[in-house]
């Protein structure tokens, strides 16, 4: 009885262990995010190399995480709110990753973009802008884990369609830009590199969101199935 | 009366009754008068114990059962009993209700946090500051909301500085300083203070110090680099020693003005010596800066005034001309040749007098317009010391402004012109009322 007590005890500890630990490398992707937007805004060589330097860190969270789900799976057989908890956070680790990814592409691009001595860039307030919806978004959906807030995680996947839009929108005036002047060209199309980087961060949001609810009340509101919806259904 | 007592006597009584039975009728009577009464008391105790199980499971003071003899002793003594809890209770939660607001009126942020840095409360402040809703965040991990990397470790006594500054992403602009004050059974204080207007003030001081020494250094270089040159060179072509001295005269010139204007803004500020309050004829004080203002632009730009002639504030009169007069020469200094500056002095419906420069000038783009009182800020560098500013100007304006209770608007448009005004308070005009003086008088 008291072992019993103690070993569940122990399994919450582990699991809130597992939660904490996401959310830091959340914390930290959310940083690497913002510095690189300040990055590519400002064309400062510190946000950009520490976007770089950090990239590893990031890595480093995702394996350490995912070693401590392979513990929590085999010692302890999750079940229920549990088991799916364990499953959505080994998710949203995945896309927190792949946004750091794309932080550093950003980075990248940021340094190449300065790097050729190009001054005035086209389209650079949009697209800074742009990346701080993105980044506003992470932090939202961050939040929204923590709380397990289904209602916001909801208006964030709802939200998403903005960013998609502001990017064809970027597209399609870089598209003029290279048109009227050939020689921005190259310069031009890294800046849709970053730009298609926040995109995709945008997507990535999204699926954490999509998890959180997942997590929160188990329903897959993956590919067009709505939270509300299937609530009702449920007793 | 104690309850032994009262019990004593009952139980005395039935006694002496049955003994009298006894003698009276025989022992098999007596016997039996004693166990009825026996039986009868037992039957009335097992009655109100029932009641007070009963109201014990409820207890409303106002509901009490009242009985008489050793159980309302017992009844009147429970009733105390919990009265003097509920006092107490009230008292404590009266207490804790004023802890709880004492707390929430500090103007920092305190968060309570248990050992594992779960959040027990917060003050509405702290919920600011870093990003929680109070009522719902309570259990929650303080890093999993506040997700700055560093926290964790800082938390945990980790970082060997004692304070940690903090941006928060949700207010972008803002600088806390988080501190962390452990106190009973590992539980720990996270304690936020706002220290934005702190920084600004600490940058603001730092550039002062930079851009005065650098000001102050330009010309200087000047100045000593043809002193060098005339010691290793003592013999010059007359004509080029005449031009080097001329540039030196135009540099210390720029110095002196620099000093004096930096000394205007100390004396400003200091605010020790009295302005006096004199009439200001701003009619002719308009007049005089226009007339400045032509020899400034050497022809170049027409000049207008629009003032009603009697027109006049209390202030001081020094201390406008010189506001009055860096606006107007500002206008000079911005608007290319062939452009329009029109000086003019209004009243609005208030009884606000208002001054205003306007010009046909290259304008301000709206993002400096709220810096432009700083001192040093400078929208273009080059242009400015090339015709002759030394970045105070407009510092200068905003206290004298200050001092006269008046404030500055300004309205531009890049490339089309920008129009400063001085709007008074409406006890500052004076209204001349010629013929009432005279009846007065």
């Amino acid at each position: 009885m008291a072992t019993s007590e103690h070993t569940s005890k122990q399994f919450e500890a582990d699991l809130e262990g597992i939660r904490s630990h996401v959310l830091q490398m959340g914390g930290l992707v959310e940083a690497q995010l913002g510095a690189a937007i300040d990055g590519l805004a400002s064309g400062a060589d510190e946000p950009i190399s520490r976007v770089i330097d950090n990239e590893r860190r990031v890595n480093g969270n995702e394996k350490e995480i995912d070693d401590a789900i392979v513990h929590v799976v085999a010692r302890r057989q999750p079940a229920a709110s549990d088991l799916r908890l364990i499953m959505g956070v080994s998710k949203i680790v995945t896309d927190l990753e792949r946004i750091g990814d794309e932080a550093e592409k950003i980075a990248r691009m940021a340094r190449q973009i300065y790097g050729r001595g190009a001054l005035s860039i086209p389209r650079s307030i949009d697209v800074r802008q742009t990346g701080e919806k993105a980044s506003m978004m992470l932090r939202r959906v961050l939040d929204a884990m923590a709380r397990l807030d289904t209602a916001e995680a909801e208006r964030i996947i709802a939200e998403d369609k903005l960013i998609d839009t502001e990017f064809r929108a970027i597209v399609r005036q870089l598209i003029t830009f290279m048109m009227e002047d050939p020689r921005t060209i190259s310069t031009a199309l890294d800046i849709m590199w970053a730009a298609k980087a926040i995109e995709r961060i945008g997507d990535h949001a999204k699926n954490i969101a999509e998890q959180v609810i997942y997590i929160a009340n188990g329903t897959d509101v993956r590919h067009g199935g709505s939270a509300s919806e299937t609530e009702k259904d449920a007793p | 009366m104690t309850v032994w007592f009262t019990l004593a006597f009952k139980y005395a009584v039935i006694a002496i009754v049955a003994l009298s039975f006894g003698m009276w009728l025989g022992p098999v009577a007596g016997w039996a008068v004693l166990c009825a009464g026996l039986a009868l008391l037992h039957v009335v105790h097992i009655g109100h114990l029932a009641r007070l199980e009963r109201w014990l499971r409820a207890p409303d003071p106002d509901r009490m059962p009242d009985p008489w003899g050793a159980w309302g002793i017992v009844f009147t003594a429970v009733y105390r009993a919990l009265r003097r809890a509920a006092q107490e209770r009230e008292s404590v939660v009266k207490e804790l209700e004023l802890f709880t607001r004492a707390a929430q009126a500090l103007p920092d942020g305190i968060a309570m946090l248990d050992s594992g840095d779960q959040l027990l409360w917060c003050n509405d402040t702290a919920a600011g500051h870093l990003g929680l809703q109070s009522a719902r965040d309570a259990g929650l991990r303080i890093t999993n909301i506040v997700r700055v990397p560093r926290l964790a470790a800082f938390l945990q006594g980790r970082q060997p500085e004692d304070t940690l500054e903090y941006r928060p992403a949700h207010h972008p602009g803002q600088l806390l300083s988080l501190k962390v004050i452990p106190f009973s059974d590992g539980r720990k204080l996270l304690v936020s203070f706002d220290i934005t207007q702190i920084e600004r003030a600490d940058t603001t001081r730092r550039d002062f110090i930079a851009n005065v020494s650098h000001e102050l250094r330009t010309p200087l270089t000047v100045i000593h680099g043809f002193l060098e040159h005339m010691v290793a060179a003592p013999v010059l072509p007359a004509e080029q020693a005449r031009r080097h001295l001329d540039l030196m005269v135009q540099q210390s010139d720029r110095m002196l003005k620099l000093v004096d204007d930096l000394l205007m803004l100390s004396r400003l500020e200091g605010g020790d010596s009295p302005r006096r309050e004199e009439r200001v004829d701003i009619s002719a004080m308009l007049h005089a800066l226009a007339q400045d203002a032509q020899a400034l632009s050497q022809g170049k730009h027409q000049i207008d005034v629009i003032v009603d002639e009697d027109a006049a504030i209390t202030g001081g009169n020094d201390e406008l001309r010189s506001a009055f007069g860096n606006l107007v020469s500002n206008a000079v200094r911005y608007t290319p040749p062939g452009g329009r500056i029109t000086l003019g002095w209004r009243k609005d419906a208030a009884g606000r007098g208002i001054f205003s420069v306007r010009d046909t000038g290259i304008g301000i783009a709206a993002e400096h317009i709220p810096r432009l009182t700083e001192r040093f800020y400078r929208v273009d560098r080059g242009r400015s010391r090339e015709t002759g500013g030394t970045g105070l100007g407009l510092a200068i304006v905003k206290h004298v402004l200050l001092r006269h209770q008046a404030t500055l608007d300004i309205h531009s448009t890049p490339g089309a012109g920008s129009e400063f005004s001085i709007h008074f308070p409406p006890w500052r005009s004076i209204v001349d009322m010629p013929h009432l003086e005279a009846d007065v008088a």
